[in-house]
């Protein structure tokens, strides 16, 4: 099976059609997605700037940290589904566009990220609460890049024709 | 009428022309507005949930929106920057655009409610009903503007 076909088969799906061709579905969903960016993105924001040492600085690493953690994960569970659902419209489109690529090049960066820093910087914030380290502040700055790249990624994607 | 040469003006502009200029200038700008409002609106709604208690419960309101309100200002200016730049680049259809137009009345709504009660309830550690119903409605203002701005595009 093509890979076209495969497009072709998701544009053609009930759920498809249903966001592509309704007044209402796309741009509430688009809502949701940009909502989840705010607050999702908000709170990726404020602990990057806790680790960086440059917001916050009153309070130990690991409560923003460790309190924020679980808000996070449900954030990000509302952009990657409401961005599935978006995704799911229009797939023909988004295989054309050079930044939808960029943001899934950028979005697999994320999980490179996670998986390098997660043990020795998020999961180790006990550590971080005596002194930060350079490895620390490289998660943080790096974090933030692909926050922003995601972010200019996504909205080129409305731009690619 | 004096607004509608006004908004002619503006899509004029030398600010306007560079706007419409370059394909990539609006999705920059565009962009630079996004994590504006996620400096700003992600920070307020961090204060919002406190206030509800639902999250950063190891920290006072008064001491998260203190330590916050800096970076939410980063943000207030480069959404008020970025919005306006924005704005100039096809001023007289958003100004007509219902969804614009929502969009503003609750900002103007969000802003003020911001300044004024949202700020006094946070730092004052205000009667928990109080503190919950200004976490309450903040969240609401704010996603107001959020889902406004991103209707503007489809009216």
């Amino acid at each position: 099976m093509s890979i076209a076909s495969v497009l072709e088969w998701i544009e053609s799906t009930d759920l498809s059609t249903a966001i592509r061709e309704g007044a209402l579905p796309y741009p509430i969903i688009g809502g949701i997605h940009l909502l989840g960016i705010a607050l999702f993105g908000g709170m990726v924001l404020v602990t990057d700037l806790r680790l960086l040492g440059w917001a916050m600085r009153r309070r130990p690493v690991s409560d923003i940290v460790q309190q924020l953690q679980a808000w996070k994960w449900a954030g990000f569970v509302v952009v990657a589904v409401s961005g599935l659902l978006l995704a799911w419209a229009e797939p023909q489109k988004l295989y054309r566009s050079p930044a939808f690529w960029v943001k899934m090049a950028l979005l697999a960066l994320v999980g490179v990220h996670a998986l390098v820093f997660r043990a020795r910087v998020y999961g180790n914030t006990a550590r971080l609460d005596v002194a930060s380290t350079v490895e620390a502040r490289l998660a943080a700055s790096l974090s933030l890049l692909l926050w922003a790249g995601l972010i200019v990624s996504g909205r080129l994607i409305a731009f690619d024709a | 009428m004096f607004a509608a040469s006004f908004f002619e003006w503006l899509s004029t502009s030398p600010w306007a022309n560079a706007m419409n200029g370059p394909e990539w200038a609006f999705p920059v700008v565009q962009s630079l507005h996004f994590i504006g409002f996620a400096f700003s609106i992600g920070t307020i709604a961090i204060v919002d949930l406190r206030l509800l208690g639902w999250a950063m419960r190891r920290q006072s309101a008064a001491e998260l929106a203190a330590d916050l309100d800096p970076w939410t200002r980063v943000g207030f200016a480069l959404m008020l920057i970025t919005g306006p730049l924005m704005f100039s680049a096809d001023a007289v259809s958003y100004h007509n655009n219902p969804s614009f137009q929502f969009k503003m009345v609750c900002l103007l709504l969000a802003l003020l409610f911001h300044f004024t009660i949202h700020r006094k309830v946070a730092r004052s550690g205000a009667s928990p009903l109080a503190a919950k119903l200004a976490g309450g409605l903040s969240l609401v203002l704010w996603t107001g503007v959020v889902a406004g701005g991103r209707m503007i595009a489809f009216v």
